[in-house]
């Protein structure tokens, strides 16, 4: 396998949605391929730090406000 | 109680399945369309939409697909029409920070050269404001429906065949 390959089935990889068979394949190319691996392992890095950057909380004062909104707009309509 | 019986309840006005709707969605779809529109006035704005949304159509909804899917898809669709208008910035194109290779299709350059590895790095691991930062500045410069899946995949973990469904109906409409 090429490290072209192996990084065209990197989101597959993480997910482990590929086959028995080709995650057999990329891991023994993650094996013996430094540049590969330092990519892969880079990318679940960045992935993780991305998630928490957008991992934000929805503030109490947009849920007030909301259900304020939507209470008044219910009444309203009833 | 089910997500079509609190439809119902919510179109005849019962306010404590708007809390139930609330504490099931909201800040799902507050995540969302933050992650999309990168700005809090932005994303309160389409959570009131979307909301709006589901209590006006909420008898629509036939259930051929589950109810989250549905406002995923309101959501995303909400916040790109938000976003049009406003894209003043230059997006960055994925493929020119992809990894180069070879006719063969081993990396190009040197490949005993280690891609500097920055995973193990104990900073990176506490998110300085200066790693936040950058981060930030790399999720701002993506496509709008590009930062839509990193959030349903990396923050909601919704599998992929969910998120092409979800991105593909609202790109597409």
């Amino acid at each position: 396998m090429t490290c072209r390959e192996a990084i065209a089935k990197l989101a597959e990889y993480l997910d482990a949605e590929l086959t028995p068979e080709v995650l057999q394949e990329i891991d023994a190319h993650l094996e013996i391929c430094a540049p590969c691996r330092a990519y892969v392992a880079t990318y679940r890095k960045t992935t993780e730090l991305v998630a928490k950057v957008l991992r934000v909380e929805l503030p109490e004062d947009v849920k007030a406000r909301l259900r304020a909104f939507l209470v008044g707009h219910i009444a309203h309509t009833k | 109680m089910d997500d079509l019986s609190l439809l119902k309840c919510l179109r005849a006005g019962d306010s404590s399945a708007l809390e139930v709707l609330m504490g099931r969605y909201a800040a799902r779809v507050y995540r969302l369309a933050q992650g999309i529109t990168r700005s809090a006035s932005d994303a309160e704005e389409v959570v009131q939409d979307v909301f709006m949304t589901i209590y006006r159509k909420g008898d629509s909804f036939e259930g051929r697909s589950a109810l989250g899917s549905w406002i995923y898809r309101v959501t995303i669709n909400a916040a790109l029409n938000r976003r049009r208008g406003k894209r003043q910035e230059v997006e960055t194109s994925i493929e020119e920070n992809l990894p180069a290779y070879v006719e063969d299709g081993h990396r190009a350059g040197d490949r005993t050269y280690v891609l500097a590895d920055w995973s193990q790095d104990p900073e990176a691991a506490l998110l300085s404001e200066e790693t936040r930062g950058l981060l930030n500045r790399a999720i701002d410069s993506l496509r709008d429906d590009y930062r839509a899946v990193l959030v349903l995949r990396d923050v909601e973990d919704l599998p992929n065949a969910e998120i092409a469904e979800t991105i593909g109906e609202s790109v597409a409409s």
